[in-house]
């Protein structure tokens, strides 16, 4: 390989990797919810913890929002499916892009 | 259009009238008109940013979002946090979209900026006592930039909102909106908008984004 073709897929490489991170981005942005006049992120830790003490512990139970102010979930299972949908139309949606970026390469 | 068909929400422009004449006149949206206080540059060309301490007043709303004229929501994603329990709300980072991390501004102040770029508040005693004290810290704004340490002298709504919010909370923090700001530096050239994304060159290269908000930082878009 010559040092200008090297150049080139570097320069593709890099610019894949940029509009990948990009993507990962939107998805973080997107998972961002607000629920009972509360911010949340509905990301796998969020989500775990809500069905774990939905499972482990009576209603209502408490947790702390993304500002660290706690809140009363009074409905896990409301909660938990919002928090689940608005997970998956985020990382489906990044992972349609990924799968643009891997045509690329 | 773009607030219009993706947040959904009553608008009202804040602006001269001298720009106001200049730009198509839209019928859905309510004017405020200001005469901008003048004086404070960026890169040595008129920076019309002065006035962000007005918002408070100038609002109609009982709960209202500031957007500068160059942040392009694409997505809904904002629209939420006029449901919050929140009295104010600011993102304190911004996300470099060319993969650059440029938005270190740690190194440039002994304060953290926030991006007052995009605010959510609600019209009430507390609120009114953070704008109170922006209208202070601008006034003196020479005296806390020297303060803070802030290498930029000019002055930037991101630094007056970030004095503000930690003089008026006694240092102990704020809440925050949990958002990067999707941004593009000043060195990236916009080349295409359509109603979903934008395009951009920069280094030779065009890349784009679309249906994700994007905090535009060349100022040959828009002088804000």
């Amino acid at each position: 390989m010559d040092i200008g073709s090297l150049k080139k897929e570097s320069d593709l490489s890099y610019g894949i990797a940029v509009a990948k991170r990009n993507a990962l981005e939107k998805a973080q942005s997107r998972l961002i919810i607000v629920y009972k006049e509360h911010i949340f992120r509905a990301d796998s830790q969020t989500i775990n913890l809500v069905k774990t003490l939905g499972e482990v512990h009576s209603s209502p139970f408490y947790i702390v929002d993304t500002n660290d102010n706690p809140v009363e979930i009074s409905n896990p299972k409301e909660f938990l499916q919002i928090l689940v949908q608005r997970n998956q139309e985020a990382i489906s949606s990044y992972h349609q892009m990924s799968k643009t970026f891997e045509k690329k390469k | 259009m773009l607030v219009k068909k993706n947040l959904k929400l009553p608008i009202t422009v804040v602006t001269n009238f001298k720009t106001f004449k200049s730009t198509k006149p839209m019928g859905f949206i309510n004017y405020k008109f200001i005469e901008p206080e003048l004086g404070n540059t960026k890169l040595g060309k008129e920076w019309n940013n002065v006035d962000r301490h007005m918002a408070y007043e100038l609002s109609p709303y009982d709960t209202t979002l500031v957007m500068d004229i160059d942040y392009f929501c694409f997505t809904d994603n904002l629209a939420q946090f006029l449901d919050t329990d929140y009295d104010f709300l600011v993102p304190n980072t911004a996300y470099d979209l060319t993969g650059r991390n440029t938005f270190d501004q740690r190194k440039w102040s002994m304060i953290p900026m926030v991006w007052a770029t995009v605010l959510v508040f609600k019209k009430n005693h507390k609120v009114s006592k953070i704008f109170k004290t922006v209208k202070y810290i601008k006034q003196y704004y020479s005296y806390f930039v020297d303060m803070y340490r802030v290498y930029a002298k000019n002055l930037r709504n991101d630094y007056l909102f970030a004095m503000a919010l930690q003089q008026i909370n006694g240092f102990t923090g704020y809440d925050k909106l949990p958002l990067a700001l999707p941004t593009l530096p000043p060195d990236c050239e916009v080349v295409k908008i359509t109603d979903n994304g934008l395009a951009w060159k920069h280094d030779d290269k065009i890349s784009y984004i679309e249906n994700q908000d994007v905090h535009v930082l060349n100022k040959e878009l828009s002088n804000v």
